[in-house]
């Protein structure tokens, strides 16, 4: 049984009955057994997959409907509720919170007949970029076991890139699902705010963040985005997609489209190998047709200041529902009073939650607020400006999605300042809302490198073409499990 | 500059115990960080925000459960979420 097949090959197997999907889903949930002891990307399983993939067979064979997953084995960010299972957020405070309900992606998933292999593992409340802030230990890059894979969605990266599932589904703030992507080789698609449902995944910075697919292929992100995108009654931040087919044309190419190379993300800071990768990507893309020119934003030398003044204060505000009252776990509260009881139980939060918490209370408190959330706030609004202007001439945004390689697990845990700045190259899409992407594009010393492209807002379907263009003159070795 | 008293106090209105000097280091180092702003010449720029029409929002209407979601916690009597005891 060959488990290296991407979402869309799955079910074109299933379709032509080269493949039962129990079989299928059987192998995979053996291929976990064997390979997540090393690499964690499960925070738990779904003992049931096997019995759901018999009567998705059953379903097929007696001729019924079936949905456009026919029993695909997704993994899904354990910061989306799935009802009745475990969603932990990757924290000891939600180590027992069974979700009483289903996420809208989750909803629309299972109404397609995906099977859900199990929930992976993210930082803390999806604080961080490394996987190393889970309080259940980090992750491990499947192409280095000693580096990290990324994060926040780290789990989801992991579990794509080792084949241990088909696709999952991370979310991503300020870079969480592409900065994994880039550094496990998968794909990772940050949509345009509010083309997909928030609604049941926990809130971390609900103004920027959204959910996204990583795959393996960019065909497969747009087949996740036909299936999960759209309005939705519960997220009034939703917006009508019209019902959009992401997949149709995705062959379209990217002749005559002009791309603005971000001078401000290939510059200071950035890796040799890594800007080496990005020019090699921007002349194939030329060779495609398409005009790149370099373009400036001078904000995003802000942005990731910004970013952490506007998240941590929604950070605070979100987490403060955290208090062992109405989400928590047992233990003996004798002698405590009201407040000395909760400083007890935040207790069992990590360290960066804790930090971006008191960060979040810090940024918008009287007298700070002006210094701080106000000035944010302005970044966001000019820098949305700025990328305005600039898609005034641009089709397409390009930079590296991560200025620097996968680093060594434990390297940077010590020094948070320094590990914020890896996102300055994925925080301008979130605060802006424009959909982004991370394509797969080299590997250096058996370390994976990303390509980031940014579209417009509701330009989702050129960046998938685009990115699908980039992605096809790349062949990249196969990861080393 | 911000002090550890100021950090603290922070703190303790959002009913966090700071015991582990990391911490302190940690958001120190990120409020410095944040200073950056200063020099971001945006003063006279105008706050955008995301507007929704109020008729974009869906109707505020009861939605049965369907579940006795009480159920679902650690602690309850009858349809009471039974809280912790604290002196």
């Amino acid at each position: 049984m060959n488990l290296k097949i991407s979402a869309l090959q799955f079910t074109r197997e299933v379709k032509t009955g080269n493949i039962s999907v129990e079989d299928f889903i059987g192998k995979t949930m053996e291929h976990i057994e064997k390979v997540d002891g090393n690499l964690h990307a499960f925070l738990s399983l779904n003992d049931n997959a096997v019995n759901q993939a018999r009567d998705i067979d059953k379903k097929i064979k007696s001729g019924d409907k079936i949905g456009q997953c026919f029993g695909m084995p997704i993994s899904i960010k354990d910061n989306i509720c799935i009802k009745d299972t475990k969603t932990t957020c990757a924290s000891k405070m939600l180590e027992n919170y069974i979700a009483p309900y289903d996420a809208t992606v989750i909803t629309k998933l299972k109404q397609q007949d995906a099977i859900f292999v199990g929930k992976v593992n993210l930082d803390e409340f999806a604080m961080g970029l490394s996987t190393e802030f889970s309080a259940y230990g980090p992750s491990r890059n499947p192409w280095n076991t000693d580096y990290v894979p990324g994060g926040s969605s780290g789990g989801s990266a992991v579990s794509v890139s080792a084949f241990e599932c088909v696709a999952s589904l991370g979310s991503d703030t300020g870079g969480s699902v592409r900065n994994p992507a880039s550094f496990c080789s998968t794909v990772g698609y940050k949509p345009t705010y509010g083309l997909i449902s928030r609604y049941g995944l926990i809130s971390y910075a609900n103004s920027i963040e959204q959910i996204g697919p990583l795959t393996r292929t960019v065909e497969d992100a747009a087949f996740m985005l036909n299936l999960i995108a759209g309005l939705d009654s519960n997220d009034n931040t939703t917006i009508n997609n019209n019902n959009a087919d992401y997949l149709k044309d995705i062959d379209s190419g990217i002749e005559g489209k002009k791309i603005g190379i971000i001078k401000e993300m290939i510059g200071e800071g950035i890796n040799p190998t890594v800007l080496s990768a990005t020019k090699n990507a921007i002349s194939k893309l030329e060779q495609l047709g398409a005009i790149c020119e370099e373009v400036s934003l001078d904000m995003v030398k802000y942005s990731v200041a910004a970013y952490y003044a506007i998240t941590t204060t929604e950070a605070g505000s979100n987490l403060a529902r955290y208090d062992n009252l109405r989400y928590g776990y047992d233990f003996s509260v004798e002698g405590y009073a009201f407040n000395a009881y909760i400083e007890k139980a935040r207790k069992k939060l990590g360290p960066e939650v804790t930090r971006r918490m008191i960060l979040g209370g810090f940024v918008p408190s009287s007298g700070y607020a002006g210094k701080y959330f106000l000035k944010a706030l302005k970044v966001k609004s000019k820098l949305t400006r700025q990328i305005d202007e600039a898609f005034k001439k641009f089709d397409l945004l390009i930079s590296p999605t991560v200025p620097i390689l996968p680093f060594k697990i434990g390297e940077k845990i010590n020094d948070p300042a320094s590990l914020f700045l890896i996102d300055i190259n994925t925080v301008t899409a979130n605060l802006t809302g424009k959909p982004a992407i991370s394509i797969p594009y080299a590997i250096s010393n058996g370390l994976p490198i990303g390509i980031q492209l940014i579209a417009n807002s509701m330009n989702d379907k050129l960046l998938l073409q685009a990115a699908r263009a980039l992605e096809k003159t790349v062949k990249l070795p196969e990861v080393p499990i | 500059m911000v002090s550890r008293k100021e950090i603290e106090h922070v703190a303790k209105l959002m009913r966090i115990e700071i015991d582990d000097p990391t911490i302190y280091e940690g958001v120190d180092k990120m409020i410095g960080y944040f200073d950056i702003l200063d020099s971001a010449g945006v003063e006279s720029e105008e706050i955008s925000a995301r507007e929704i029409e109020l008729s974009n929002l869906r109707e505020d209407k009861h939605i049965p459960f369907g579940e006795k979601l009480i159920e679902k916690l650690n602690h309850y009597k009858g349809t009471y979420v039974r809280a912790p005891k604290m002196v």
